[in-house]
């Protein structure tokens, strides 16, 4: 493999991270048919969406691992938030995650999900997404490459089917009062998207 | 076709194909409907608004473009940052409608006759329109915003340009 | 069966699969027809303009590109030339050359995705997994050249700012030769295709009368049978030196969008095989420009515009003779199309058809809002 690139196969035989849970046998086959099988709801909040197509298509062929778009948020396992998000899509992501049946998880895209990226001093972009919903797998870059992606999938795989960390789905339960006090500091008490948009001296 | 507006009008030629008019805001819709009814620019392209917050106007530009598409005529004006309004062109061209709904959001300019001057692009704001210069984007986030901490071991660039500059100085002299 | 005539409000977007980018059309159905439509944007909205403000030219030319994202190379173009006119700096021949080697590589790659995009909104699945590969070929070319593959950073003010690697030129005559060959499978499969033909004659017609006097521009100007084109009207470049015809197709529909592009794909590697035969062996490919702190614009303004492949993209600029932009404002091509034509086209059209119609656009939000 060229020099920059991880191996994706290395890092999906990887044996070194053994199963160190203390979960049932059940439970972990569980986990290992749940990373075999995702279901990923694109949402396209930002440039990220440009390198999906790619990433889904013959050349990177993503499905070879299990992993499969499709298209509401009601049949889905993972949102991938492709880039940065204005307040106006926060909202409709947040509505998006809460949506999603459990388990979910969430792969975030580029830099600006991160730490704003590009977009360090925009007055309408957000700076960090894990302060209003929990991201389970953050993929750097601006743009991050599809092999990036494919990284991301591959290590949430091995995050899932090992039990490692603790999913975001989870955190999201528990510690509600902490995200929606953060969602509430940047929009005020309407949280939920407004689907009246102010038609005040409008009439067509 | 330029021509016999020339004669009328004080254009000024800037590049081979593109022209400047500079009128009053009174003369505003009398030249624009009589350009746009009588020459070859039939069309709108672009308005563009320039914030010229030491003068305290506003300069507009009114790019309008022949029917073949191969000259452009702005068309200057200024209005007063203060109460800046000014009347529609949607009766003239529909392209407008959503050219001044944007302005109207991002500068406050008020265009008397258009009925969506509602939200383009923001949602719920309530500070100042952001495109006007006395809006600081940066004090907007560090209020609004926490940024995430850098590594530890990071340090600040300046210092650190200045620490190998005076090092790659230090070696020169040694080597003197 | 219609039982009472209330009108159902649907939101198409911005979730959606059929969207075409983060926005949404917010529709009014009687059934499955549409009696109302209005768009809603502001989902990527970035205040590019401000933050521009903010910036010196160096800076500001990273964040540029990233104003349209399927094709960034037009706006670096478009910015590039109008800092070239504020600061009075003429490039070379060879620069040019590269320039336009640049931006027909971004609109074939444009060209290939838009097909992916148009054939998926009808359901025809193969040909987006073709094309975007073939895209993906171009991407490699662009990697090699800039170093990137979406966002280039390469057309900067004064010229471009790699030379080209050893070989770069027969390696994109190889791949123009690999993409022709595949130009009559794309015809089998899609452009003669019965049921696209079935689903597009007909459907989203422009009024051709009133098609100059609201600012359409691109494919749906093409598609109406009027020969406009950036390149033609107002050459920029050395788009004057070169030999090529603007595709026209009558009808004013999505079908004929369809063929106008199919033409601008042949069009464009004609094009392209030009360039590599006319390139110039020598010449700067960077001018001598000032420093990053000394780079100032003259007190003045400027308005260019550049031939993307949906349509002008067009840029206003006035400096002030700091080394900040004053003020830059973009005019994407879709902003008309998205709202005052889209929300026309969509009456009395049934709700499968807003996918279609908006892929034949060419809407692409994020230069609608910047």
């Amino acid at each position: 493999m060229q020099e920059g690139f991880i191996d994706y196969q290395k890092v999906l035989n990887n044996e070194e991270h053994a199963i160190k849970s203390t979960q049932s046998v059940i439970q972990k086959a569980v986990d290992w048919f749940r990373s075999k099988s995702m279901f990923v709801l694109a949402y396209g909040t930002g440039c990220g969406a440009i390198e999906m197509p790619p990433t889904f298509t013959s050349r990177y062929d993503i499905e070879r691992l299990g992993v499969v778009g499709v298209a509401t948020p009601r049949q889905a396992d993972i949102l991938i938030v492709s880039g940065y998000c204005s307040y106006k899509t926060l909202k409709r992501v947040i509505r998006s995650y809460e949506q999603m049946n459990e388990p979910k998880f969430i792969i975030a895209l580029g830099s600006c999900t991160i730490n704003g990226g590009m977009y360090w001093d925009s007055y309408n972009t957000i700076k960090r997404l894990e302060d209003y919903i929990p991201v389970d797998m953050f993929v750097n870059g601006c743009m991050p490459r599809p092999e990036a992606l494919i990284e991301g999938f591959v290590k949430l795989q091995d995050n899932i089917k090992n039990a490692k960390k603790e999913a975001g789905y989870i955190k999201y339960r528990e510690n509600n009062e902490f995200y929606k006090a953060n969602q509430k500091k940047i929009f005020g008490d309407n949280i939920e998207p407004s689907y009246e948009a102010n038609f005040e001296g409008m009439n067509r | 076709m330029i021509e016999s507006l020339k004669q009328q009008y004080n254009i000024e030629q800037k590049e081979s194909r593109l022209f400047k008019l500079i009128i009053k805001k009174e003369e505003f819709l009398k030249t624009l409907s009589f350009i746009s009814s009588s020459s070859n620019f039939i069309t709108l392209s672009q308005i563009a608004c320039a914030d010229w917050i030491e003068d305290e106007i506003f300069k507009l530009n009114y790019i309008l473009t022949t029917k073949e598409r191969d000259k452009n005529l702005m068309i200057e004006l200024e209005i007063p940052r203060e109460e800046s309004k000014l009347p529609t062109l949607l009766n003239f061209f529909p392209q407008a409608e959503v050219m001044e709904r944007d302005l109207h959001e991002m500068y406050g300019i008020e265009f008397i006759g258009n009925p969506t001057l509602y939200d383009f692009a923001l949602e719920n704001w309530k500070e100042i329109p952001p495109m006007r210069r006395e809006f600081d984007t940066l004090a907007y986030v560090n209020e609004h915003f926490d940024f995430r901490k850098g590594r530890e071991d990071n340090r600040d660039v300046k210092v650190e340009i200045k620490r190998r500059r005076a090092e790659a100085k230090r070696l020169k002299n040694a080597n003197k | 069966m219609q039982t009472n005539n209330e009108l159902i409000k649907i939101f198409h977007g911005p979730q959606h699969p059929g969207i075409t980018g983060n926005m949404s059309v917010e529709l009014d159905l009687l059934g499955e027809t549409i009696k109302g439509a209005r768009t809603h944007v502001g989902y990527l909205h970035r205040g590019f303009e401000k933050l521009i403000e903010r910036r010196t030219i160096i800076q500001a030319f990273t964040i540029v590109c990233r104003i349209c994202v399927p094709e960034p190379d037009p706006n670096e173009e478009n910015f590039a030339r109008a800092v070239e006119n504020l600061a009075d700096i003429e490039i070379s021949q060879r620069a040019k050359y590269i320039r336009v080697m640049v931006l027909e590589m971004a609109r074939l790659g444009a060209l290939f995705l838009w097909m992916g995009g148009q054939s998926g909104s009808i359901g025809l699945g193969t040909i987006g997994q073709w094309s975007v590969h073939d895209r993906d070929l171009i991407l490699d070319l662009f990697e090699e050249l800039t170093g990137g593959r979406v966002y280039h950073m390469y057309i900067y003010p004064g010229g471009v700012r790699r030379e080209l690697p050893n070989g770069f030129l027969d390696r994109l005559s190889q791949l123009l030769d690999y993409l022709e060959s595949r130009l009559p499978l794309y015809d089998n499969v899609f452009f003669d295709n019965s049921s696209f033909k079935k689903r597009a004659i007909g459907i989203g017609v422009v009024d051709a009368n009133e098609a100059l006097k609201n600012g359409y521009v691109g494919q749906v100007l093409r598609g109406c049978g009027i020969k406009r084109d950036v390149r033609k009207d107002n050459p920029y470049l050395v788009y004057d030196q070169l030999d090529f015809e603007i595709p026209t197709f009558e009808g004013g529909d999505v079908y004929a969008r369809a063929m106008v592009r199919r033409g601008e794909i042949r069009e464009s590697i004609k094009i392209l095989r030009q360039v590599i035969k006319q390139m110039p062996e020598d010449g700067l490919i960077m001018q001598k420009i000032p420093k990053h702190r000394k780079f100032k614009l003259k007190k003045d303004d400027t308005f260019v515009a550049t031939e993307s492949a949906r349509g002008e993209f067009a840029y206003y600029m006035a400096g002030d003779g700091t080394e900040k932009i004053r003020r830059m404002q973009v005019k994407g091509p879709s902003l008309i199309h998205g709202f005052t034509l889209l929300e026309k086209l969509l009456i009395d059209e049934e709700l499968s058809n807003v996918a279609m119609i908006m892929n034949s656009l060419g809407i692409c939000p994020p230069e609608m809002e910047r």
